[in-house]
């Protein structure tokens, strides 16, 4: 391949854009196959999304696609964990595309802030300023990894918008609940809707991100839009998808999957190889979209952003505090 | 279907297509096979060995509860082969997770965790299983013996319903689907051989069935 390098920002999105045009197209097709058909302009799974605010955006500098490999557009949107449509990998892709409205939206500030209120997503995103595309890396708790190009904004510009009073000292996280058009939630195990949270200094760190799509698009439907929380150095179970609520508290939320398996599952979700999952180590990790002979990784403490957050955690035991 | 169900192709058929459908989500390019095909070919074949060694314990049981079916004598005579196919696919089961977990480092330092050593332990009594399969060794076991030990397949499947549940983040139904049938099969079973038993004795209180 034939590459000039102007501006490694300008570089990547051009690279980013035919490509996943391009596997979109053959995602549907992929669809269409199957007989799940996406019939005609008014199915078009676009045409259901929210979240088109801010859209072309640029990618921020510090967080570069060159640095790492973008895993690529059909595998990030068809290897999803979003059990509100299943508990298979592919569920969601498939479940989340039947008719479930994620336009429009509305996000609610709520608990111990000065401006509590109710947002329309487009709204709130031209509010504080646009969005901007970051390369992340993605761990999930089950020991696999990608690599995402998000779009958003940070975290940190939300909370100061909520302004909250001194006491707040966590964010809880909560996302929609809606059985009808959400096939996994017509069981009960999970204990509906989602539920998650940060501790305040967490949620204004910088790498704390709300995401509004992914590859310079609308976030998929199956990715959680139209508004996703990412906090790459946790596993992927910390970032709630569809999120209804954010409440700032004085106490810590207790999470779904900490509340599911207390000894498997804690408030913290921090990436860390040594402390191993009661089932499965944690040490290394399977690589999304290298095929059968991509060898495993090497867990990194923090998933590689130990340099940024690992002095939110100086003194507490993180094998207790897992 | 009696003709059928004796055919030795016909089983054997049976018992390799399932090992080949990870070629369907490949030809029609799934992506979500293609996120981790390996992944999806370990949790395949461990579910194939769950559902074989569920299958061959079905068939005492079936044959007990309906002595008197063609059918259930057809499928008995492929015990030995539908048990040794269940020992193959758990052997390329755990030969597709040392590749997946990139050598023998990780099964040796995870060993201690229950959901890995009930599966080696699982694997262990099918190997063993397998192997007294042979004509000459089960003569040289003697019946008597040969039965205690091929009692294993019950521990073999109880771990095997456990390792396969503690795969996932959340109990997975299929475990049920698999294993809950063959409990209620073998639950008949005891009932029936009790009832018959009893039969046995006290009119002449000496026969007995072994």
């Amino acid at each position: 391949m034939n590459i000039r390098t102007p501006k490694n920002w300008e570089l990547s999105e051009s690279a980013v854009t035919t490509e996943s045009i391009y596997r979109l197209r053959n995602r549907r097709d992929f669809l269409k196959t199957l007989g799940v058909g996406l019939a005609g302009a008014t199915l078009d799974p676009r045409a259901l999304l929210a979240a088109t605010a801010g859209f072309p955006d640029k990618e921020n500098p510090l967080y570069p696609a060159s640095a790492l490999k973008p895993t690529a557009y059909e595998y990030v949107t068809s290897y999803n964990n979003f059990y509100e449509f299943g508990t298979g990998k592919d569920d969601p892709a498939v479940y989340a595309n039947k008719g479930w409205k994620t336009d429009p939206w509305t996000v609610e500030l709520a608990g111990l802030i000065r401006a509590p209120g109710k947002f329309d997503v487009n709204d709130l995103i031209k509010k504080l300023g646009g969005i901007e595309q970051r390369v992340y890396r993605h761990r999930c708790v089950e020991a696999w990894s990608m690599v995402v190009p998000w779009d958003g904004f940070p975290l940190a510009k939300l909370v100061t918008l909520a302004d909250p009073m001194p006491e707040a000292k966590y964010v809880k996280f909560t996302s929609f609940l809606d059985p009808k058009s959400a096939v996994g939630q017509q069981d009960s195990y999970l204990g509906w809707p989602y539920v998650e949270g940060l501790r305040m200094d967490e949620a204004t760190h910088e790498l704390a991100f709300i995401a509004t799509g992914i590859y310079g698009k609308t976030l998929p439907n199956q990715n959680g839009a139209p508004l996703r929380l990412v906090t790459p150095w946790k596993y992927g179970f910390k970032g709630i998808k569809s999120i209804v609520k954010i409440e700032f508290t004085d106490k810590e939320p207790y999470n779904t999957w900490q509340r599911l398996a207390p000894n498997e599952y804690g408030f913290y979700a921090n990436v860390n190889p040594q402390v191993d999952h009661p089932r499965w180590s944690q040490g290394s990790e399977r690589v999304i979209g290298g095929g059968i002979f991509s060898g495993r990784q090497t867990t990194l403490m923090f998933n590689g952003y130990e340099k940024q957050v690992a002095g939110l955690y100086k003194g507490l035991d993180l094998s207790k505090n897992f | 279907m009696e003709k059928l169900l004796r055919s030795k192709v016909f089983i054997w058929t049976l018992l390799i297509l399932p090992g080949l459908w990870p070629v369907v989500p490949l030809l029609q390019h799934d992506p979500t096979f293609g996120a981790d095909p390996l992944k999806y070919i370990l949790h395949h074949l461990g579910f194939i060995a769950c559902v074989l060694l569920a299958a061959v314990l079905a068939l005492t049981p079936l044959r007990v509860i309906f002595p008197k079916s063609k059918l259930a004598l057809a499928l008995n005579r492929h015990r030995r082969l539908i048990g040794v196919s269940a020992f193959v696919y758990a052997a390329l089961h755990l030969a597709t997770h040392l590749v997946y977990e990139g050598g023998f480092g990780v099964l040796v330092s995870d060993v201690k965790k229950p959901f890995l050593l009930t599966g080696l332990i699982a694997f262990t009594i099918l190997l063993v299983l397998a192997v007294t399969s042979l004509h000459r060794l089960v003569r040289a076991l003697g019946a008597k013996h040969w039965k205690l030990l091929h009692r294993l397949a019950y521990v073999a499947a109880a771990l095997a319903a456990y390792h396969q549940s503690a795969a996932r983040k959340i109990f997975p139904v299929q475990v049920l689907w698999i294993f809950v049938p063959l409990a209620l099969l073998e639950l008949a079973r005891l009932v029936i051989t009790r009832r018959q038993r009893n039969r046995v004795l006290t009119p002449s209180g000496a026969a007995r069935t072994g």
